[in-house]
């Protein structure tokens, strides 16, 4: 139990180093993958009478996304995200943070 | 039952015909399906009425057909449907014939001949759908899935289109609206966080420039301005033309083209330096009133004056009357915008004029959208294909262009250039950019490019009579849609849909059953595995009581807030305040407020052409409906008759007009309803397609002679940096 809580912990920790950097990057990931990413991963709960509160890109503004991001350990879904690579993640921010509300570009749909 | 046609043959000898398989007669037309009675005198009783959302154009005005032995006798309009005020307008009136029309497509065609030789054979939908699937697999291998690129008009279906292209893994769909609106979404987007809907009910006083709402129709606006002026609210128009609304307004000035942002930022001017605007709205609700009181100073009305061509102390005396009617007061924000490569930048001047006034979210303003509550559909979870290239064709090309709407013309441009990567197959929905896009020879050169090109369409439109494919669709009248979503400030926030109210005619299919069909043949069947039936329940399913009220009145209402929605929220730009000054666009090196700069002079004997609507035609989808088209049988170059005494042309001449783009031959119409350094001509005549028989060989072609300049920020068509010459032609 220790060592697989010191492993989710080395990649907690390993996923906030990249993580500052992506955030530090303005969302520099690819964003059309991100989408699948997050329809794939995060849509499943966070949907409209899902397991969490429905979610879409500009159900936050920019800032807000960055707050989530960079707080991710402390979310209830901590787990699934850490079973995310660093690289997805850099990407589904960079699909939440391009199309949120106060972005150019916010999305259409919820 | 009668059967009457000017060019049509009675059912029974089309029955006859259509079992005939005679190719030939596919693109020429002149075959016609049952009539309306009406000219047997009229209807019988015991007609049935059925709801249904009409098509003519944009607006989608809920309606209800009188249809009698299963033939649509006559189309009236809803009065429970708000957002029109329970009107149908004349194109309206006119989509009977849409249904009925000799020149309907009926039945698959491929192309036998040489693209756009017309010589077409008629096939299978199993054939059609097989040589589909067949070219979606080949060229996706080839080319990757974005080599196949997507552009759907605004039909209730096109959502399948969107969800098709998705599907598949293509990023490059287009819309018709980089050819109309983006400029105007993106300037008001990039101020208030939202793109406004005026209250043109309760309004004290309209600026209108650059917007013909008594002929190109938008409800409510159309009818609720003159509802408002009605009860004394004035009109100010400024338009080069002397449009109906210009007749119609308290006031009419004939702008100089391309100064609009002068008069705005000089009624900027007046409303800071004369402390006329709303201070504490401002203080409370926008971020930048000190950089732009620095930055209007030098705009004076006397500046302006020079520029617009209208006199200072009425640029003065309008800032001071849109002040003393705030905030029921606005500058319209309009809707096409597609005019000048700064048209973002010339309505944010527009959007920063409203943020002064005070009007936003506010009786008689600008009202945010409302809470509708209409659900997306069923969702899915498209793939993503790691072979793809990283982004759209057009992507980077302009600065903020919408990823999801994309740029017609830069799309274009990288097609012909095969850069960033080759774009060789093409599907299209209702739509017809060789009519709509500016410079056709491009759009020409664009289809000769690709490998493979399907149109589907109600007729044989320019665009289809180009492609190698052409699917014959649905009129809106025979086909059941997803629901729709409305806005229409105090009118309405409201769902409509349709369902058929006559069986469809010929071989005629929904675009969803097509993408269904074409989906399962390439195993993505799993993203159509429904019904429209079991679409609309999950859109519905969070409004009580919604498909009641659609089967019982046509149209689902929500009661929702109108006014003050914004109060204790953010507003949705960076700042999170209305942005007189845009921090993003500092930030990206672009002019944080609008920068005027004069047009270019055009020389001797060139002037500007401008586009515009009138109120019986539609872009181009209505100019062959034969009700329509005696209104309007062809189109004129408008052009003032200072300019046509100089060169020697008298009012029905024949004369040539020739941009960098093209040239047409075309009548003349001389007339003081146009300034001398601008000319006009309706858009959708000199057709190439003969399958559009009540128009062809009819005027000339404003897409060919309209050049393909772009608005740098979104990448939208800038038709009006068109310059022209115009020549008598040699007898």
């Amino acid at each position: 139990m220790l060592k697989r809580t010191i492993v989710v912990l080395l990649v907690l920790s390993f996923i906030g180093a990249g993580l500052s950097l992506a955030l530090a990057s303005g969302g520099k990931g690819n964003s059309r993958k991100g989408k699948y990413l997050y329809r794939k991963n995060c849509r499943v709960c966070h949907v409209q009478n899902g397991k969490a509160k429905e979610l879409s890109p500009i159900s936050k503004t920019q800032a807000q996304w960055k707050t989530t991001f960079a707080a991710q350990d402390k979310l209830p879904c901590a787990a699934e995200w850490a079973k995310l690579k660093e690289k997805d993640i850099t990407d589904i921010y960079a699909y939440l943070w391009g199309h949120a509300k106060d972005s150019p570009s916010p999305a259409k749909c919820k | 039952m009668a059967q009457t046609s000017s060019r049509g043959i009675s059912r029974r000898g089309f029955l006859k015909l259509a079992g005939a398989a005679g190719a030939a007669a596919a693109v020429g037309g002149g075959v016609t399906g049952p009539r309306p009675a009406q000219a047997a005198g009229g209807i019988k009783p015991g007609f049935t009425s059925k709801y249904s959302v009409c098509d003519m154009c944009f607006n989608k005005c809920s309606l209800i057909a009188r249809v009698q032995d299963g033939v649509i006798q006559k189309l009236d309009p809803n009065p429970k449907f708000l957002k029109s005020r329970g009107m149908l307008c004349a194109k309206g009136n006119a989509g009977v014939e849409q249904v009925y029309g000799a020149d309907r497509l009926k039945y698959p065609l491929l192309r036998v001949g040489e693209r756009g030789e017309g010589k077409f054979k008629r096939i299978s939908w199993d054939q059609a759908l097989d040589l589909m699937a067949a070219n979606f697999k080949k060229i996706g291998e080839q080319y990757t899935r974005c080599g196949f690129m997507f552009m759907a008009g605004s039909d209730m279906q096109s959502t399948f289109v969107h969800r098709f292209a998705e599907a598949y893994g293509s990023y490059n769909t287009l819309s018709h609206e980089s050819m109309c609106l983006i400029a105007g979404t993106r300037a008001f987007l990039d101020t208030f966080g939202e793109v406004p809907i005026p209250d043109m009910l309760y309004t004290k006083y309209v600026v209108m420039a650059g917007a013909n709402r008594f002929e190109s129709l938008v409800t409510p606006d159309s009818m609720d301005l003159m509802t408002a002026m009605k009860n004394g609210a004035k009109l100010v128009v400024l338009d080069p033309r002397y449009t109906k609304t210009a007749a119609k307004a308290d006031e009419w000035f004939a702008i100089k083209p391309r100064t609009d942002m002068a008069f705005m930022l000089a009624i900027a001017h007046v409303l800071i330096t004369e402390n006329l605007y709303d201070k504490k709205f401002v203080a409370a609700k926008t971020y930048g009133i000190e950089q732009l009181t620095k930055h209007v100073k030098p705009y004076t009305p006397q500046w302006a004056a020079e520029q617009c061509d209208i006199p200072a102390e009425e640029i003065q005396r309008i800032a001071r009357e849109l002040a003393a009617a705030a905030p029921a007061a606005m500058v319209y924000p309009g809707r096409r915008s597609s005019n000048y490569t700064d048209s973002t930048q010339i309505r944010r001047s527009y959007a920063i004029v409203n943020a002064l006034l005070g009007n936003w979210d506010r009786p008689g303003g600008l009202t945010a959208a409302r809470v509708v509550g209409l659900g997306g559909g069923i969702p899915f979870e498209a793939p993503f294909y790691e072979d793809n290239p990283e982004d759209r064709i057009d992507a980077g090309k302009a600065t903020l262009m919408f990823p999801e709407e994309g740029s017609f013309k830069l799309a274009r441009d990288a097609v012909l250039e095969g850069k960033p990567y080759p774009v060789k197959g093409f599907f299209l929905y209702h739509t017809n950019p060789m009519q709509t896009a500016a410079n056709r020879s491009k759009t020409v050169a664009m289809l000769n490019s690709m490998e493979f090109v399907v149109t589907m369409d109600i007729h044989m439109s320019d665009t289809a009579y180009m492609a190698d494919l052409v699917l014959p669709s649905q009129t809106y009248l025979e086909r059941q849609d997803p629901c729709s979503a409305q806005q229409g400030s105090s009118a309405c926030a409201c769902v409509v849909m349709r369902d058929p109210v006559v069986a469809p005619l010929y071989e005629s299919k929904p675009v969803f059953w097509v993408m269904q069909q074409v989906a399962g043949r390439l195993g993505m069947g799993e993203y159509f595995d429904f019904t429209i039936e079991q679409f609309r329940d999950k859109q519905l399913a969070g409004l009580t009581g919604g498909m009641d009220a659609l089967k019982r009145d046509g149209v689902y209402y929500n009661p929702s807030k109108l006014y003050g929605v914004y109060e204790g929220k953010i507003y949705k730009t960076k700042s999170h305040k209305i942005e007189l000054f845009n921090s993003r666009y500092a930030e990206m090196g672009l002019e944080p407020m609008p920068v005027y700069t004069p047009p270019k002079p055009g020389g001797f004997a060139r002037m500007r052409m401008v586009v515009g609507r009138n109120a019986v035609i539609t872009q181009s989808s209505s100019q062959n409906n034969a009700l329509l088209a005696k209104f309007q049988p062809t189109n004129h170059l408008w052009i003032h008759p200072e300019r046509a005494q100089e060169l020697d042309i008298k009012d029905g001449d024949w004369v040539w007009v020739k941009s960098k783009a093209g040239k047409q031959r075309i009548k003349a119409k001389v007339t003081y309803e146009t300034r001398p350094d601008t000319v006009y001509m309706a858009t959708g005549f000199g057709v190439l397609s003969p399958g559009l028989a009540n128009i062809y060989g009819k005027g000339a072609c404003i897409a060919q002679v309209l050049t393909d300049e772009f608005d740098s920020i979104t990448g939208n068509m800038a038709m009006h940096e068109t310059w022209v010459r115009v020549g008598k032609e040699a007898a």
